[in-house]
């Protein structure tokens, strides 16, 4: 059995521009998404800023209503069975938001567990249980105000799975997290799917998405563009090498000459301060590299390396170098 | 609904009254709203009344835990959708299993109850700073109104929540509400006072029949079927406010889901 099927979701956004007149603008978020995701699935939702990830999520968790289409989950439709889905769901929005900061963190969730209809028997073990769990043990009583983000995410976490839910949904769960906090949360969710719960997990990080998902959907101006496996995705640009450029400084126009070169497939710049890295998709590997360096004449230049290309190069081709 | 599901609401009404009262105490606006000013309100009331003798006293620390709940009524059940919104939590229990309804019922439980610690500590007032021996004529009866008291209020709260979320324009009148209900409704001195044209207003708020419970009994001015009455009055209006809020809340939580207004994003 899906968990959850998703058939030609589309949601548009009404936006008003103006004071005096105002004239209505209309924002399609999603355009038309359908895929399915397994029972016990990990499954990973990829996409820029603004491609219709939360869009999905909210739709998906009954806090949004879709336009049209259909979305189910275990089997109960989104918008006429909301309160069916709920009790069988928890949902994580990344940040800080979403909590009470007067309250400390057992009170937090002794609150959510109420809500979410837990036994109180029950939910005092179960909020010992679940600190343990994302590691706020004898963190509990003191007030969520005074939190690292890292702790809030991980209370967020415990607060999710007080009902102990079949599905989850992490909606860029490890966003603002140091590597080692991001680290240990994705092991708590790999520990999550070994107790076959099904989450959907939209994320910004591909080696993310790489080590924790089974499959993955690419999705892009509210399509999805690919839905594989990550190494079904990599395979993609197999045919691919990747140049990657240490720069100084890189122009717009400059970059914008380099996309029209007939041999760079698509690019991206990644921003580390004061230099940047140019990395060209192309199929003609280290054959490139001269045309390149050519091209960028007159810039201060780092290191230059050609690699195997990963997921993020295989996200980068889909979603046509915007990243 | 059957009894457990009831039960189970119940005990959820219980802890989020709890956790509302434990975060509203940390809160500086609400701890002003239901208890300094109802107290200054008290303390000018009681200095201007100083002739009238216990029964004017009385009347006046009613009156001013009356202006607290009504206060606390308007701008903090008013806004708690909307507090639970700026704060990011309102997508979390909009996803939750519990009807929205019975959470906000909570809430504003919370925001009543300890609103008449207002009336308590006026009480301490009259007795400490103005001497007054109080006694409340009718205890029982008395108890029975704080009661329906409860009631009318929470309830007439869950209909005032939803019209301020989905109507921003009508929250914007939240201050010219608060003064004219507490005269209208005679919290603070008799509504025969008042032009006659006046009396039909108040009628129809529940906070009147609230004020004519509560200073009825506590003076012992009124008969048993002038309390009587006014109790009816304030089932009456919670009933049908309860079942206005249903309809409001469905609305409100569809329309929230359609135009995307559950978050700040």
């Amino acid at each position: 059995m899906n968990a959850i099927e998703v058939s030609h979701l589309r949601r548009v956004f009404k936006t008003y521009i103006g004071v005096i007149r105002r004239t209505a603008k209309e924002v399609v978020a999603v355009e038309d998404i359908s895929f399915s995701i397994r029972d016990g699935e990990l499954f990973g939702l990829l996409g820029p800023n603004g491609a219709g990830k939360t869009t999905t999520v909210k739709m998906l968790t009954t806090l949004l209503i879709p336009n049209s289409g259909t979305a189910t989950v275990r089997g109960f439709d989104v918008v006429k069975d909301a309160q069916e889905i709920r009790k069988r769901i928890g949902f994580i929005f990344g940040g800080e938001r979403g909590l009470y900061w007067r309250l400390s963190g057992i009170d937090n969730l002794r609150y959510f567990a109420s809500l979410y209809g837990v036994d109180p028997d029950v939910s005092k073990k179960r909020i010992a249980y679940l600190l343990d769990l994302v590691g706020l043990n004898g963190r509990g009583n003191e007030k969520v105000g005074g939190y690292s983000r890292g702790m809030m995410q991980r209370l967020h976490v415990a607060r999710t799975l007080l009902h102990d839910p079949e599905v989850l949904f992490l909606d860029e769960p490890t966003i603002g997290l140091d590597p080692v906090g991001a680290r240990e949360f994705r092991q708590v969710i790999l520990d999550l799917q070994s107790q076959n719960k099904t989450i959907l997990l939209t994320t910004h990080y591909m080696f993310e998405a790489d080590a924790l998902c089974d499959r993955v959907a690419v999705i892009d101006r509210g399509r999805i563009v690919a839905l594989d496996s990550p190494s079904g995705l990599k395979s993609q640009v197999r045919d691919m090498s990747v140049v990657e450029v240490e720069l100084f400084g890189l122009p717009q126009d400059m970059l914008d000459g380099l996309r029209t070169l007939p041999f760079v497939d698509s690019l991206s710049v990644e921003d580390h301060e004061q230099r940047q890295i140019l990395m060209i998709q192309t199929a003609r590997g280290a054959e490139a590299v001269p045309d390149v360096l050519s091209a960028l004449g007159g810039l201060k230049i780092g290191r230059v390396i050609v690699r195997e290309p990963t997921l993020e190069d295989a996200y980068v081709r889909l979603v046509g170098g915007k990243a | 609904m059957n009894l457990r599901t009831l039960i189970k609401y119940w005990h959820t009404v219980l802890v989020v009254t709890e956790m509302t009262l434990r975060m509203n105490f940390m809160e500086p606006f609400v701890i002003f709203t239901v208890l300094i000013q109802p107290i200054v309100i008290a303390l000018l009331g009681l200095w201007m009344l100083q002739g009238r003798g216990a029964e004017g006293a009385i009347f006046v620390v009613v009156g001013s835990g009356l202006t607290g709940l009504w206060s606390s009524l308007l701008f903090i059940s008013g806004n708690s959708i909307n507090i639970e919104r700026w704060i990011g939590t309102l997508e979390f229990l909009v996803g939750l299993p519990t009807p929205f309804e019975v959470i906000v019922f909570g809430k504003n439980l919370a925001n009543v109850l300890q609103s008449l610690g207002a009336m308590i500590l006026g009480y301490v007032i009259a007795a400490l700073f103005f001497g007054y021996s109080l006694t409340i004529e009718q205890p029982l009866l008395f108890a029975l109104s704080v009661l329906f008291t409860v009631l009318g209020f929470v309830s007439f709260g869950l209909v005032i929540a939803p019209i301020f979320v989905m109507n921003p324009g009508v929250q914007g009148w939240q201050n010219a509400m608060e003064f004219p209900v507490y005269v209208l409704c005679g919290f603070l001195f008799p509504v025969a006072l008042l032009p006659g044209w006046t009396t039909p207003i108040s009628y129809l708020l529940p906070p009147y029949w609230a004020a004519v419970a509560l200073h009825g009994t506590s003076t012992g001015g009124a008969t048993f079927e002038q309390t009587l009455l006014a109790w009816g009055m304030l089932v009456l209006f919670s009933i049908l406010d309860l079942l206005i809020a249903s309809r409001l809340f469905t609305l409100m939580l569809y329309k929230a889901r359609a135009d995307a207004t559950l978050g700040l994003e």
